[in-house]
């Protein structure tokens, strides 16, 4: 392949980040229906028959990762991956065998700051497809025996993890940005070790409900057909008497100084890297301005990163960059990997790029050209009956309304040089990072210590 | 219950109907130039965007010792210049447009995917019909686009622990046909590939008789064509690629192959020989994988994941090739799994299929599944212009898009016994495992 393709958890978030538009008339999201059911639950709805399929998103506010109690990383996966592993109805295989069969997708899963309940099926299936989910959402049986299983496979994808360096470089990142705060509560062996039966019931029973939850269907379904399987199916879902734990995060960290964290990994041929600084939050008005300066930057193939590292000098199959947004903060995160001999180069190239942002800025061309890229781009990210749906619950849970990316396309358009030149003095990065590496400590730690004060870990030790 | 029963029924009238109104055989627009450049136009106003998507008939199945990779090297260099268009140029402008763009190479072909608004499609013609024939392999440019693809490699099979064994166990079951070796190629051909045999493979396959152009989206096809014709109209056909001769010969006993490396934890896979996507035992052998392999309630996740509990995810099946490659099961054990007792757990579920076949509840399973992934391909342009290359390149029509369905409604359940009695056999079968060494257990 020309270039790595972005991973869901990213293509996520550039949805959010990249949202423009060129031809100002159309509206790039159709305003959907709001439906209410009678116990409260909010549903958006669009209708789209082009292809006989309907897609269901929900989030629940409140039952993400971050929500873990400190010491219990990894409840809120556990809780939403055993939310399909029994109802008092059906037990897994049911389950598994009832979305196999009609050829359905199913999955709850967490996020940072909510848990997110993904359904596709072709129209056909879908009224079953909901008593399903429906089943799962209000009445998860959560049985010894899944627990026990569920535990043991999610201990192993992470040691298996840990032989792509690619992959496992994230979460060592996230753990060290984030250390001590909630959204470094990655999951890990010790951790997920310690996290009990009834701890994933309580997290359940505390964080999830109806008045949480923030749903959405798209596609091949009439409005009173569906308000009728929803009432059939989610409508007795009910809120629980006591009050809702706190779905509040605190602010996010902002590391001072230069922080180098290095895991050995000593049959690694490559050294991957991720540095990352403070960001901004979800709906900052510095997302056009920083957007346009990120694309350019990082976010593209001939972004400067890009250019400097890939498409000038062959260092490596990919760099870039992106911002994460969440609703109190966000984090710039600039990443890549190269032959073991070469990381210094590649990181000094990455600081010299850092420093040139605030410094020179960008031409008034490479601006345009950025403002038409992003634009360009966005038609597409809200094509399929799946992708409206999740920017309907998306821009619900963020609060900020369906005409959001209409007016962040405006505001695209007309971003400025001068603008994106203080973008990037103020985001990027200089003096207070937080660099993490994950190589053979033998070639690359003497080369790396000036980047920062460092400490070292083992590949193999426990935990990230 | 009865409610399961009158569903079921439903399914299966509804897999024997067509495709629905929304995309018809007759919404595309098919022409071929006079150099033997295939189009197929399809006109959607479903976003202002577009996807034009050029397929070349040339993969490694194309390659030979010592030039293993050129093909995926050739996709990179796609975008580093021509005599008109300076390295880099071709994404600045289509960057500069709006557009993006992103390309892959398989087996048996290669595929640029560029993406843009309404208003580039001009230019985005312009720029692939020069590059179709026009690269200039500026020395220094290919060099460090070596690099580049030195990086790939060393990120998808040297750090890679389940790339490294698919790479053996591939390189083992297949001895003969160029299948032996993966698309990336081996790093010593990539580190020794010289200019002039690069060029010379470019020469050879990338001429407009030897692709196919898909354009999707918004757009009118008679302006569209208009300008495919002044854009492509001049380009030179080529003498037609040689063929591929070399047949694989039967597999005469079992193979196993062991990679010993620092790992967390091991690696398991088999494959067998399979027939190619035009034999008549392509689609029971699809049909077969879906309850073998595909979703929680597959036999083999619920044998190795969920009851014994020896591995925490499988997966694998059959891809659609133009010669034939293989049937694969990729297991992930849990750290410390027995794999011998993995490969009974296999050898006892392909037993039962032999035997027994599969229940017509599978088999109903694995057309609904089979009917869901086909719809889900179809919601974007992109998908469409995916599928309608794919099947035009190798089932040399792209209408049989528009049959698939009612072909996999034809077969009937007892082929699948049938097919896996004939491919599931001792003899034609390979494992490879992946052991950890030095690391932890």
């Amino acid at each position: 392949m020309k270039t790595p393709v972005l991973k869901p958890l990213a293509v996520a978030l550039i949805a959010v980040l990249a949202a423009p538009a060129f031809a100002a008339a159309a509206s790039q999201l159709p305003a959907p229906e709001k439906i209410v059911l009678k116990n409260g639950l909010t549903v958006y709805y669009l209708r789209n028959s082009d292809l006989p399929v309907v897609s269901f998103r929900m989030f629940v506010r409140g039952a993400g990762t971050a929500f873990a109690p400190a010491g219990e990383e990894g409840v809120a996966g556990l809780t939403a991956a055993l939310m399909t592993k029994g109802t008092a109805k059906m037990d897994a295989e049911a389950i598994a065998e009832a979305l196999d069969f009609m050829g359905a997708s199913f999955s709850v899963s967490a996020a940072d700051e909510y848990a997110q309940v993904s359904g596709d099926s072709l129209t056909q299936h879908f009224p079953r497809l909901m008593e399903i989910a429906a089943g799962c959402l209000t009445g998860p049986s959560f049985k010894d025996e899944e627990f026990a299983k569920e535990r043991a496979r999610q201990v192993d994808s992470l040691k298996s993890l840990k032989d792509n360096p690619g992959a496992a470089v994230r979460s060592y990142f996230r753990k060290a940005y984030f250390d001590g705060h909630p959204l470094g509560r990655v999951a890990s062996e010790p951790s997920l070790a310690k996290i009990t039966l009834q701890a994933v019931r309580e997290f359940y029973a505390r964080r999830f409900r109806p008045d949480r939850a923030i749903a959405a269907v798209v596609g091949d379904i009439e409005r009173e057909r569906l308000v009728e399987l929803l009432e059939a199916t989610l409508g007795p879902w009910a809120n629980p008497a006591g009050a809702a734990a706190s779905e509040a995060i605190p602010p996010l960290p902002r590391p001072k100084g230069k922080t180098l964290v290095l895991i050995d990994k000593p049959d690694a041929t490559q050294a991957y890297f991720v540095m990352g600084a403070p960001g901004y939050a979800m709906g900052d008005k510095v997302t056009p301005q920083a957007t346009v300066m990120n694309t350019l930057w990082g976010g593209r193939f001939t972004s400067w990163l890009n250019t400097e590292l890939r498409i000038k000098r062959g260092l490596t199959y990919g760099a870039s960059s992106l911002f994460w947004t969440w609703a109190p903060g966000g984090v710039f995160q600039a990443s890549s990997y190269t032959k073991n001999d070469k990381i210094v180069e590649a990181l000094d190239l990455t600081f010299g790029l850092l420093a040139k942002g605030g410094r020179e800025g960008f031409s008034a061309e490479e601006v345009e050209s950025g403002r038409n890229y992003i634009q360009g781009q966005f038609p597409p990210t809200l094509e399929t009956n799946a992708s409206k749906a999740g920017a309907y619950v998306r821009l619900a849970f963020y609060r900020v309304g369906f005409d959001y990316y209409d007016k962040y396309l405006a505001a695209i358009a007309k971003v400025s040089p001068a603008e994106v030149k203080a973008a990037a003095a103020a985001l990027l990065p200089q003096n207070d990072y937080v660099l993490v590496v994950v190589g053979r400590a033998a070639d690359v730690l003497p080369q790396l210590k000036k980047y920062g004060t460092w400490q070292e870990k083992k590949i193999t030790d426990a935990g990230f | 219950m009865r409610k399961r029963i009158a569903l079921a029924l439903l399914v299966l009238a509804a897999c024997a109907a067509s495709l629905p109104a929304a995309f018809r055989k007759e919404d595309v627009k098919v022409h071929q130039l006079a150099n033997g450049l295939k189009v197929l136009l399809v006109e959607d106003h479903n976003i202002p965007n577009i996807a034009l998507y050029t397929f070349f008939r040339v993969g490694s199945r194309n390659e030979r010792t010592g030039l293993t990779g050129v093909s995926h090297f050739c996709e990179h260099m796609m975008f580093n210049g021509t005599a008109k268009v300076g390295p880099g140029e071709f994404d600045r402008r289509m960057e500069f447009l709006g557009g993006s763009n992103n390309a892959y190479t398989a087996d048996d072909m290669t595929v640029y995917t560029d993406w843009f608004p309404a208003a580039a499609l001009e230019a985005m013609i312009e720029m692939e019909a020069d590059r179709m024939q026009g690269l200039a392999f500026v020395p220094g440019v290919l060099e460090s686009e070596r690099g580049v693809v030195a990086s790939e490699r060393r990120m998808s099979v040297e750090n890679n622990n389940d790339g490294i064994l698919n790479e053996s166990v591939r390189a083992t079951a297949i001895m003969a046909h160029p299948y032996h070796w993966d698309v990336i190629g081996w790093m010593s051909d990539i580190l020794s590939w010289r200019r002039d045999e690069i060029v010379a493979y470019y020469r050879t396959y990338y001429a407009p008789n030897n692709a196919i152009l898909v354009v999707v989206g918004d757009f009118e096809p008679a302006k569209a064509l208009e300008l495919i014709l002044k854009h492509y109209g001049p380009v030179k056909a080529s003498p037609p690629p040689p063929p591929i001769t070399t047949t694989e010969p039967p597999q005469m006993g079992p193979k196993t192959v062991l990679v010993r490396k620092a790992a967390q934890a091991p690696s398991y896979m088999a494959v067998w020989h399979a027939p190619n996507a035009k034999d008549s035992d392509f689609l029971p052998l699809s049909i077969l994988a879906k309850p073998l392999l595909d979703g929680e309630s597959s036999r083999l996740y619920r044998r190795l994941v969920r009851e014994e509990q020896l591995a925490i995810h499988v997966g694998g099946g059959v891809q659609e090739t133009i010669d034939p490659f293989l049937f694969s099961i990729y297991v992930k054990p849990r750290p410390g799994a027995d794999l011998d007792k993995i490969d009974r757990v296999i050898e006892g579920e392909l037993g039962k299929i032999k035997a027994e076949g599969i229940t017509p509840r599978e088999f109903e399973k694995a057309m609904n599944g089979v009917r869901s992934d086909f719809y889900m391909g179809l919601q974007t342009i992109s998908g469409k212009a995916n599928q309608l290359g794919a099947y035009e390149l190798l089932y040399g029509d792209f209408a049989k898009l528009f049959t698939i369905m009612d072909d996999y409604a034809a077969v009937k359940i007892e082929r699948v016994k049938e097919v896996a009695a004939k491919i599931f056999t001792e003899n034609n079968k390979t494992v490879g495992t992946l052991v950890p060494e030095g690391g932890a257990k």
